[in-house]
């Protein structure tokens, strides 16, 4: 442990005194001033909201992805082309210890500009303004619904030869992708319902449900319809009037009150407009729940992201491990933008069936570095706070538990197998 | 192996190869080594001719392509093995923006040694290697010859049972060399074992108890400094065969 210690302080000290803290700081607290002013928004509070977390400390979070990785990257290869690691390595000291340790000194240093970027935002907000829970309804998940599919489609005569040759994998994969976008569709005077699970009991006031109207068809006729929400013989109503926005929030009345323990709710919307609606059940409703304030929220997002450098961090460190510094940095570039674009590219070409066999090469390998860098590229903590939705407090101890403590520490084994042979060279 | 034996090596060979896995040279070739406690023992040759390869497979920086290599009876990376061992490299290789007493206690600490023994073991050093008034001092800015010194103290600080030093004196004025050699031979008197590289065959003379001869990854001649029967310099390049090039190396390096 006081190994640990020793690396670690070592790191920070580096870090002090070569003034790259001092730095990073002052261009972190200088962006979170200048992005508001760099930035337009379109003059609601949302707008300005939106650039303030989005723009400013994502700007923030950026500019630590870009220069932790760097520093990670060169932590054990710059030690080593400058001769410098072959004295510790030769202490009696673990070299899981030293990578662990230099990947823990590089998240507390992301940790404390993530922290000053946050009180900076923190001074300026409304800490007290509310989120809210997002609940999406409860189904069956997309490989599940796949699974339902996948039979019905290969029953059904009329399903190209070329699909039932596919691999089952294939097309599962492919199914799983529609019911994502699947549409439930409610014909007028008829009714569409989904269920909730609340975390407790829903609160008397402050309920809402989203709807997202996506496609040009709702946007052009008058969306009209009464929404009604049951907790057991607790029951809440709105109205549903909507002409030209994309997305509404309908307030909900509590109409009949009685004491419920109950989580689970039954959201009803009838459809009292003159066309039949199509609504993605998995992306365009939501019921919202009142929650904590802005303050917390602001704290678990920190969290997240804290989360976020420390993978970024163990990764650099781990590459450095194995490779030159030059090949780390490199590798490790092309890493990040991957984990940034691999997700679009898969969604705008799911279907491989109708590309070419080059294409599906390119789509796999596509696939595959998406799902490698997941854990980097599925935290997004800042657009939740922007739309004051919460960041869930179980979802932040996953993201700290395993991009904190497991995966620096698996990573950290794996480079402590690289040293000795990265050193013979 | 005996209980004595500090060091020993059997049949070690290294074999550096290529991208492809294609031999590329025989840095050490089947060598038999033993240093034994409390000895000083030089490790000489010239360029190339496999003593920095060798220290290395000591100190567990280098696997052996094949052949044994032990340190106090145990694989050179256990922790027990390399919690008794001290290394001086051929450069110092300092963090630059340390001062002299924190490198000290960043070892010291490495080493298993609580803050504050930490703290009175590198006053004892920095007073020992003369550096006590430059001690806040960071060592970026340090001369080499300082440096060194520094090097050596953090060599020093977990107090040692094997000390291995690569060219110990390389880089150093008369003075500070001489000072080097009084202390080696004081930390031998008081049964410290030493391995030691070294190209100024005049400082393995002064301060060896045995040296072994390499070139070419191969032990050429083995013995103790009083039995080799004439200058140490004039059996070494009869040893070694090619003066000219030794000459030649010597200068270069």
């Amino acid at each position: 442990m006081s190994s640990f210690w020793r690396i670690f302080s070592l790191e920070i000290t580096a870090a002090v005194r070569s003034k790259s803290l001092v730095l990073l700081l002052v261009a972190s607290v200088a962006w979170m001033f200048a992005a508001p002013l760099l930035f337009v928004g379109d003059g609601t509070i949302e707008g300005a909201r939106a650039i303030s977390v989005h723009y400013s400390l994502g700007g923030v979070a950026a500019l630590l992805t870009i220069s932790i990785l760097a520093s990670a990257t060169g932590a054990i290869a710059r030690e080593r082309a400058e001769k410098r690691l072959q004295l510790t390595l030769v202490r009696p000291v673990r070299y899981t210890v030293v990578a662990f340790a230099k990947i823990m000194a590089l998240a507390a240093i992301g940790a404390l500009v993530l922290a000053v970027a946050s009180v900076v935002e923190a001074c300026r907000s409304d800490l007290s303004r509310p989120c809210r829970h997002v609940l999406s309804p409860v189904m069956p998940t997309p490989r599940e619904e796949a699974l339902v599919m996948y039979e019905a489609f290969m029953g059904d005569p009329s399903t190209p030869a070329k699909v039932r040759k596919a691999k089952k994998s294939v097309v599962l994969r492919l199914l799983a992708q529609r019911s994502l976008d699947r549409y439930d569709t409610v014909a007028t005077n008829d009714t569409l319902r989904w269920t909730f699970k609340s975390k407790g009991p829903l609160p008397d006031d402050g309920l809402s449900v989203r709807l997202r109207f996506t496609n040009a068809y709702d946007i052009r006729d008058e969306v009209r319809g009464e929404l009604r929400l049951r907790v057991g013989d607790s029951t809440w109503s709105g109205s549903v009037s909507n002409i030209t926005q994309a997305v509404v929030e309908i307030p909900l009345k509590r109409i009949s009150s009685i004491s419920e323990s109950v989580t689970d709710a039954e959201l009803a919307f009838c459809n009292t407009g003159r066309s039949a609606l199509m609504l993605r059940p998995r992306r365009d409703v939501n019921l919202l729940v009142p929650a904590d304030g802005f303050g917390w929220n602001l704290i678990r997002a920190y969290l997240e992201l804290v989360a976020m450098v420390s993978l970024i961090a163990a990764i650099g460190v781990f590459l450095g491990a194995g490779l030159g510094r030059p090949v780390a940095i490199f590798t490790a570039t092309v890493a990040l933008a991957v984990s940034e674009m691999s997700p679009s590219v898969i969604e705008q070409y799911p279907d491989e069936l109708e590309t070419d066999r080059i294409d599906a090469i390119g789509l796999y390998i596509t696939r595959a570095a998406a799902e490698v860098t997941h854990p980097i590229s599925s935290i997004e903590p800042l657009a939740r706070l922007s739309e004051d939705a919460c960041v869930e407090r179980r979802e932040v101890a996953r993201t700290v538990l395993v991009n904190v403590v497991i995966a620096p520490l698996v990573l950290a084994v794996l480079a402590a197998l690289l040293i000795p042979r990265k050193v013979e060279n | 192996m005996k209980e004595e034996t500090v060091v020993s090596l059997k049949g070690a060979k290294k074999t550096f190869r290529d991208f492809w896995l294609r031999p590329t040279v025989n840095a050490v070739d089947g060598l038999d080594l033993e240093v034994r406690r409390g000895e000083v023992f030089g490790l000489l040759g010239p360029n190339g001719s496999g003593k920095s390869t060798t220290i290395k497979m000591i100190l567990g920086l280098l696997d052996p392509t094949s052949g044994k290599v032990e340190m106090f009876g145990r694989p050179p990376r256990s922790l027990e093995a390399r919690s008794r061992l001290g290394y001086l490299p051929e450069l110092s290789y300092l963090h630059p923006f340390l001062t002299a007493r924190e490198t000290l206690m960043y070892y010291g600490g490495l080493c298993g040694l609580s803050r504050g023994e930490a703290s009175r073991r590198a006053d004892q050093l920095l007073s020992m290697v003369k550096l006590q008034d430059v001690a806040n001092r960071p060592v970026g800015g340090f001369s080499k010859g300082m440096a060194r010194r520094v090097a050596l103290a953090s060599a020093l600080v977990g107090r040692p049972e094997l000390l291995v030093l690569d060219e110990p004196t390389s880089g150093l004025d008369p003075v500070s060399t001489k000072e080097v050699k009084t202390l080696v031979k004081a930390l031998a008197k008081n049964g410290m074992t030493i391995l030691m590289t070294s190209h100024l065959l005049a400082d393995a003379e002064d301060v060896c108890d045995r040296v072994m001869i390499l070139d070419h990854g191969k032990s050429v001649a083995e013995g103790e400094v009083a039995e080799l029967g004439e200058s140490l310099e004039d059996f070494f390049l009869a040893k070694v065969g090619n003066a000219d090039e030794f000459v030649l190396a010597d200068f270069l390096s």
